[in-house]
């Protein structure tokens, strides 16, 4: 086992920890650690995957704005910061499905090629040249459809609305 | 070369997937629902970045690549939505619980 094998079960085992444990804790802002070191552990996957600009990505808008953002959800929805969630059950039924789920995608990775492949990487000019060229069109999409999310944002919180 | 198993990594993201939807049926507060559909959203950008990165085709590569970006910047607008909703709805109802928003306005 070379040493990039450990380096994936290492982040794959933390994912898992800190994604199971963010659903779990009952202090929310418990939740938002544990949600931050699960957002830095995919942005290593990313550079484990050659995909530096995407890890860069994943640390500046999910580990920073993303995790700011849910902390500031909670700052203003709550008198006392760490108060405590009340109990919610586990649930057979939610459990059967996310089991069911897993197994589903279980059950289709043996369709794929077994054993270890190569990763490729690709320059991040290229990337930045693919973006602004062929995907282009998503790209402004994507500026439109954050120009909408911003304008609905600030109709949701305005105040005196009726 | 760096070479890994993809098979493992499609089990994780199957996994996290897993993980995302258990959350969104158990979880009754808004904002550990927004964390819960991030991680079954984020296991869905991993796979984009997963095929791009396993494929010997450098334009798969580029696309799987560019997409994830895209859906990045989605997931991030997603969550900037859900707060706005979070705030709108604690204020009028003085609570976050999603079993108790049971009317279509707010």
């Amino acid at each position: 086992m070379n040493w990039e094998e450990l380096a994936f079960l290492a982040l794959a085992v933390v994912a898992l920890v800190t994604g199971v444990g963010a659903l779990l804790v009952r202090e929310l802002v418990h939740t938002i650690l544990w949600i931050a070191v699960f957002f830095v552990d995919l942005s290593a996957i990313y550079f484990l995957l050659a995909a530096p600009f995407l890890g860069v990505l994943q640390l500046g808008v999910y580990a920073g704005a993303v995790t700011v953002l849910l902390l500031f959800g909670i700052m203003v929805t709550r008198k006392r910061i760490f108060s405590r969630e009340a109990a919610t059950g586990i649930g057979a039924v939610p459990l059967a499905l996310a089991a069911v789920t897993f197994i589903f995608f279980v059950s289709m990775v043996g369709e794929f090629p077994q054993g270890n492949l190569p990763v490729s990487g690709i320059d991040p000019t290229l990337l930045s040249e693919g973006l602004f060229g062929a995907f282009g069109p998503w790209l402004l999409l994507l500026g439109l459809v954050m120009l909408g999310a911003v304008a609905g944002a600030i109709y949701l919180v305005r105040e005196g609305r009726e | 070369m760096t070479s890994l198993p993809l098979v493992g990594f499609l089990a994780l993201s199957g996994a996290l997937l897993a993980v995302g939807v258990f959350g969104i049926l158990t979880r009754r507060n808004f904002i550990l629902l927004l964390i819960a559909i991030e991680i079954a959203m984020n296991a869905t950008i991993l796979n984009f970045v997963y095929f791009g990165a396993f494929s010997p085709s450098p334009a798969v590569t580029l696309m799987g690549q560019s997409i994830a970006v895209v859906l990045i910047g989605f997931a991030a607008t997603e969550v900037a939505v859900g707060l706005a909703i979070v705030l709108a709805l604690n204020r009028v109802r003085r609570s976050i619980n999603v079993a108790e928003a049971n009317e279509l306005r707010l």
